[in-house]
This record gives C-alpha cells, sequence and structure tokens, in this order.
C-alpha cells in the first residue's frame, strides 16, 4: 500500500492545461524527487500535494486518505520553501516554534522541541538571532528547523538548494541526505538540478509540459530512459543523441552514422533490444550514447559490455583532471566521450574511440520514444 | 595641459557651488521668512507691533501673547482661548488616523494576499475615490452624518475622516503588500495560522515604513483640514482649524496680531512634531511602498 498517492491529478488555470493526468506513488521512507525543466509544473505539483494550490481533478491521497479538499495546516505536512520565508520580524526560535504555537502545543513542550531541532542541525547559538543576522545556510537551516520540529507524514522541499552558492549546496546536499537517512521521513524535493535528483531520490519522477515523462529509480531513470527528453536531461555530461540509419551488414543489425568523412560512415553493431530495432530497418533513429559508454581503448569495460573500436577526429578536448571529455562529430552533432586524462587524444588528429554497443540506447526517430 | 584643464574644472566646479549655495539660500530664506515673522510677532508687545517693522527682532520678549491664545482669547464671545479646539482635533485625528491606518492595511491585505474575483475593480473604486473633490462630497456626507445621529460631533468627523482617508491608506498598503513576499503566507498557512493571525503576527509587525508613511499622510491631512471641520461642526465641536479661523475673524476693535500669531503656531505644531519625529521614515517609506522588491 502506497502512502503518498498522486492519481489521475490534472491541472488548469481557465483554459491552460498545466499538469496533465499525474500519476505517481511512493511508499513511507521513500525520497521522491521532481525534477524537469523550468515551466514544467513540478513546483505547481509540489504546491497541490501541500494543499497551496487547488486540483481541478483526480486525487492526491496520504496514507489511504484523501487529501482533497483538506485544509494545508490539517494535512500534517511541512514544507521547505525557495526563499526560505522565515518571518523576518521573529527570531529563530520563534521562527521554528511558531508552527507549534498555531497548534496550540503548550509553551514548555515547545521550547523542549525547539532545543531538540537545534541541537539536530546544530544552530543552539542562533535561536535568539533575527533571520536577517543570518547567512544562506544558517537561514536555510532554520527553514528546515522549521519543518522538522513539527514531525509531520511528508516533507516538501521546493528547491531548497538554488539560493545557495555552489560549495554549501553540495554540503547541505549531504546534510539532507543524512537526515532523510536518520528520519526515515517522506519526502517529496523539487528541483531542476539532475545531479541533485539523481544523487538524493530513492524515486524521481522526471517532468516535461505538465506530465510526468518517467517515473523510477534513479538508476533506472538512467539507464533505461523512455525517451530522447528524459535521456538528455538526466546525466551530466548529457547524453550524445546523434542521427542513424538502422541497417543490416554481414546479417547482423548495425547502426549506420555519418562521420567527417562522407565515403567512410561508422558501423556500430546494435547490442541490445535488437528484436525491436529491427523493425526499424532502412529507417532513421535517434542513437543515444552516454560519455561514458565511448571511451578511449584502454579504459573500455571489456568484460562487462560489448566493446567496438573505431578511429576518429578530434575536435576538441577538454580535461578535466580526473579525465579528458573528447569531442567527435558524429551524425553531423558533436558527441562528448570520456577519456583517460592520459589518453593521449590531440585536437585536430584522429585517435581511437572504443564504444560499447551493450549500452547504446535507440529512439525512434519522430516522437523520440525509446525503442525496446 | 592635463593639470591646467583640471585647475579649470575646479575652478568652474566651485563657481557652480556658489552659485547652487546662493541659490539654495535664498529660497530657504524666503520660504522660512513668513514662519520667522510669525515667531517674532507671536513674542512682541502690541505696542511694538504698531511700530510697524514686521522683521525687526522683539525689544522685549513677552509670552503673554501665547498664554492669551490657549486660555483666554475670545472666539465670539466665547473667551475660553483655543485649548478646547485643540483637543477637538486631538480627539478628532488620533483616532481618525489610527482606524484608517488599521483599515486601510486590512483592504491592503486582502487585495493582494486573498484575492478574489474582480478585486481589481474593487481597488480601482477605491483608487477613484482618492480623486474625488471635498466638494462633491459635502452634501451628501452631512446628510449621511444626519441620518446616523452624528452631526455636529467629533466622532461624526472621526468618520467622515476615516471614509475619505480609506482610499489613499488602501493604495499605501495594497502596493506595499504587493511586493511582500507570498510565500510567507504560505509558509504561515502551513503553519497552521488564520486569516486574522497572519495580519496580525505576520503582515502588521513587517509593515513598520508604510504605518509611518501612512500615520504621517493622515495625521498632516487631517490635523490641517478645514473644509469637513468647518461643515460638519459647530461651536464647540469645531477642530483647532476653525477655531482659528473663527479666533481671527471675530476679534473687535484691536486685531491681536501677536495672539493670532501664537495661535496659528499652536496649530501647526502637531504635524510639525509628526514630520520632525518621523520625517526620515516618510522618504525612505514612500520608497518602500512604490518601488517594487
Amino acid at each position: 500500500m502506497s502512502f503518498l498517492n498522486i492519481e489521475n491529478v490534472n491541472k488548469h488555470y481557465f483554459d491552460v492545461e498545466v499538469l496533465k493526468r499525474i500519476n505517481i506513488e511512493i511508499n513511507k521512507g521513500d525520497f521522491l524527487v521532481l525534477v524537469g525543466p523550468s515551466g514544467c509544473g513540478k513546483s505547481t505539483l509540489l504546491n497541490m500535494i501541500a494543499g497551496l494550490d487547488e486540483i481541478s481533478g483526480g486525487e492526491i491521497s496520504i496514507d489511504g486518505k484523501s487529501m482533497n479538499g483538506v485544509h494545508p495546516s490539517k494535512r500534517d505536512i511541512a514544507m521547505v520553501f525557495q526563499s526560505y520565508a522565515l518571518y523576518p520580524n521573529m527570531s529563530v526560535a520563534k521562527n521554528i516554534s511558531f508552527g507549534l504555537e498555531m497548534r496550540k502545543v503548550p509553551k514548555e513542550e515547545r521550547e523542549e522541541a525547539v532545543q531538540k531541532v537545534a541541537k539536530m542541525l546544530q544552530m543552539e547559538q542562533l535561536l535568539d538571532r533575527k533571520p536577517s543576522q543570518l547567512s544562506g545556510g544558517q537561514r536555510q537551516r532554520v527553514a528546515m528547523g522549521r519543518a522538522l520540529v513539527r514531525d509531520p507524514r511528508v516533507f516538501l522541499f521546493d528547491e531548497p538548494l538554488s539560493n545557495l552558492d555552489a560549495k554549501l549546496r553540495v554540503d547541505m546536499r549531504t546534510e539532507i541526505k543524512q537526515l532523510h537517512q536518520r528520519l526515515g521521513a517522506t519526502i517529496v524535493y523539487v528541483t531542476h538540478d539532475q545531479i541533485e535528483a539523481m544523487t538524493l531520490a530513492t524515486k524521481i519522477a522526471v517532468m516535461n509540459g505538465g506530465i510526468v515523462q518517467q517515473f523510477g529509480t534513479p538508476q533506472e531513470i538512467y539507464d533505461n530512459p523512455v525517451n530522447t527528453f528524459v535521456a538528455g536531461f538526466m546525466g551530466s555530461p548529457s547524453m550524445n543523441l546523434i542521427e542513424a540509419n538502422v541497417c543490416k551488414v554481414e546479417d547482423k543489425l548495425h547502426f549506420e552514422v555519418a562521420t567527417v568523412d562522407a565515403q567512410r560512415p561508422l558501423l556500430l553493431p546494435v547490442g541490445r533490444d535488437k528484436g525491436a530495432v529491427e523493425k526499424y530497418l532502412g529507417r532513421k533513429v535517434t542513437l543515444g550514447l552516454r560519455p561514458e559508454t565511448v571511451t578511449d581503448p584502454n579504459s573500455a569495460n571489456r568484460s562487462e559490455g560489448e566493446i567496438h573500436e573505431a578511429d576518429l577526429s578530434v575536435e576538441v578536448t577538454e580535461p578535466t583532471g580526473a579525465d579528458m571529455f573528447v569531442v567527435t562529430k558524429l551524425g553531423g552533432r558533436e558527441v562528448v566521450a570520456r577519456m583517460r586524462s592520459r589518453c593521449g587524444a590531440v585536437a585536430g588528429q584522429a585517435s581511437r574511440f572504443a564504444f560499447d554497443v551493450s549500452r547504446n540506447l535507440a529512439f525512434d526517430g519522430e516522437t523520440g520514444k525509446r525503442i525496446q | 595641459m592635463s593639470s591646467s584643464s583640471q585647475d579649470n574644472a575646479l575652478r568652474s566646479g566651485l563657481l557652480w557651488r556658489v552659485l547652487i549655495y546662493t541659490i539654495l539660500i535664498v529660497t530657504a530664506v524666503i520660504y522660512l521668512a513668513p514662519l520667522f515673522v510669525m515667531l517674532v510677532t507671536s513674542v512682541k508687545s502690541l505696542e511694538e507691533i504698531r511700530l510697524g517693522n514686521m522683521m525687526a527682532l522683539p525689544l522685549q520678549i513677552t509670552f503673554e501673547p501665547w498664554l492669551k491664545a490657549w486660555g483666554s482669547a475670545c472666539l465670539g464671545l466665547d473667551c475660553n482661548g483655543i485649548s478646547g479646539y485643540f483637543w477637538n482635533s486631538l480627539k478628532i485625528t488620533v483616532p481618525a488616523v489610527f482606524i484608517g491606518t488599521l483599515l486601510g492595511a486590512f483592504n491592503g491585505y486582502v487585495l493582494t494576499k486573498w484575492r478574489f474575483k474582480g478585486h481589481k475593480w474593487v481597488f480601482g473604486m477605491m483608487l477613484f475615490a482618492c480623486f474625488i473633490p471635498f466638494q462633491i462630497v459635502l452634501l451628501p456626507m452631512s446628510q449621511v452624518l444626519g441620518w446616523m445621529g452624528l452631526a455636529n460631533t467629533t466622532s461624526g468627523l472621526v468618520l467622515v475622516h476615516v471614509v475619505y482617508g480609506l482610499g489613499f491608506t488602501t493604495l499605501f498598503f495594497r502596493n506595499f503588500y504587493e511586493a511582500f513576499p507570498d510565500e510567507l503566507i504560505r509558509a504561515s498557512v502551513m503553519d497552521g495560522a488564520g486569516f486574522f493571525t497572519i495580519f496580525g503576527r505576520i503582515l502588521l509587525p513587517n509593515s513598520g515604513p508604510i504605518i509611518v508613511v501612512t500615520v504621517i499622510w493622515q495625521f498632516t491631512n487631517i490635523w490641517n483640514d478645514f473644509l469637513f471641520g468647518a461643515s460638519f461642526s459647530s461651536g464647540d465641536t469645531a477642530p483647532i482649524t476653525v477655531a482659528l479661523n473663527n479666533l481671527v475673524n471675530s476679534s473687535t476693535g484691536v486685531k491681536e496680531y501677536n495672539v493670532h500669531m501664537a495661535a496659528a503656531i499652536t496649530a501647526a505644531l502637531p504635524t510639525l512634531l509628526v514630520y520632525v519625529v518621523a520625517g526620515r521614515y516618510f522618504v525612505r517609506g514612500l520608497m518602500a511602498g512604490s518601488v517594487k522588491g
């Protein structure tokens, strides 16, 4: 039995449909991340779970009880806002205990709860300060404290890290993950940052255009994206999506990809989903190559993968220290390969590339749907 | 070459500076001259005034005119000074400012944070109310006050000023709350705060600048009002502006300029005081309310 159940939920403002038939189910203790580009409807969905926005159709239920029409404060939900939304006129302690005060919790209990939360988040020395006297990271922490103190059934996070600088963001990310593991809380988290989504989530819903494109565990979504949008959105650097022809060479299925040299296209054997790909024989498809599946021959994973090598000309090299991103051109598009930093690739010269064809994905050239 | 041009720049800068300061000082003198004459005249004896030099400093300072203006000057047949009318003005202004500001804040809160269908229309109508000239409301208002049994009372004037000021106070607060983050309201809704709790605990405590602006604006307008005061009050219930007029007009025989000046300054003091105490918030608050973000 799922804990948070979103069933056929719609949302429209007048004639504009912003969310279409959303179906998501998560269990108690799950960390659900709603991820997508801005304007995809993820924040609207979060506000609907919170009860701050009304739903136009469908049902949201928590622990088997329908939440439709239930006031936000009666849903036993706490929310951390993007701007933190701390009350500027109240001290940190007051900010944290305001929700308890509104629920008529006696004063001693409130103080005890505030102390407990302050200790958990290591901010006992900040309790008397006003929000304006806090740094961004401290404000973030107070906002989390305000949610934690209520001990709700579901936590909602609305892009909580987007106002922090890069380093602090990584630190807080780890802190949120630890908090989730320690408390076993059920969390719904909205972000546009796919790395945040991958690192934090136990379940991810990738959204675009008001539709859940794919719902699953981070690994499922990374390894088996259902369409080119999910494939391109998740992962960094993003998946190479190039045009290819399906053909048969020596009775074996191959993807034929144009290279810089028009006379010699690259032929990559089809390594998976052969039955489905065969139906596209002679047609155009979109071929998806994760950068880490295109390597130099020495670092290719020969024990698990099925390696196919080819010489291609290098356009640009981008050393990152640990790795080197080597860019070549395939099917008229730039393709990023992830090689060792000392692989010897030089811009303007040919280099040997190793493709793990067992991890290549094929998508319908028109609809962008995965062929599998 | 560059040094000579810098030299020139400096010199022309100085010239400008002198010119600007001269203009400023002259303007200030012209502006302050009437106040100076009032102050000086109010502490002169009548004999000294008859010497005819308005700008001259007093030969002998006397506070007799001030005491007379406050306690024993005659307005018509009644010789108790303007003190009673001063209190009338306070009795009208303080509640009217308080109620008007509070209602304006409340309207602003509803018009920005609890929007309903047609909220723009309602706000538009209230804005329109700001532009209705005083004269137009005089007759209907006196009719309404009559029906309510509030004619010729200070409570009646409080009502008039609250109603007339509502458009302005609502405008101030609406613009201020427009820039007030919605997420704070959402956070307090999640925290379980109700409609009035959010207003009292979240909105109002964070409205300092705009409250100051509204209070100054309302206080000066209501305190200085003459037309409503003259129209809707009589005798004992008149505000100080009306009393001042009566004082100046009703002196038979000798015109006691020193008493008149003292009374006029007394009548202006509270607004001056409000400006001095809260004036710097006024400019700041006007900015805060008008510029978003």
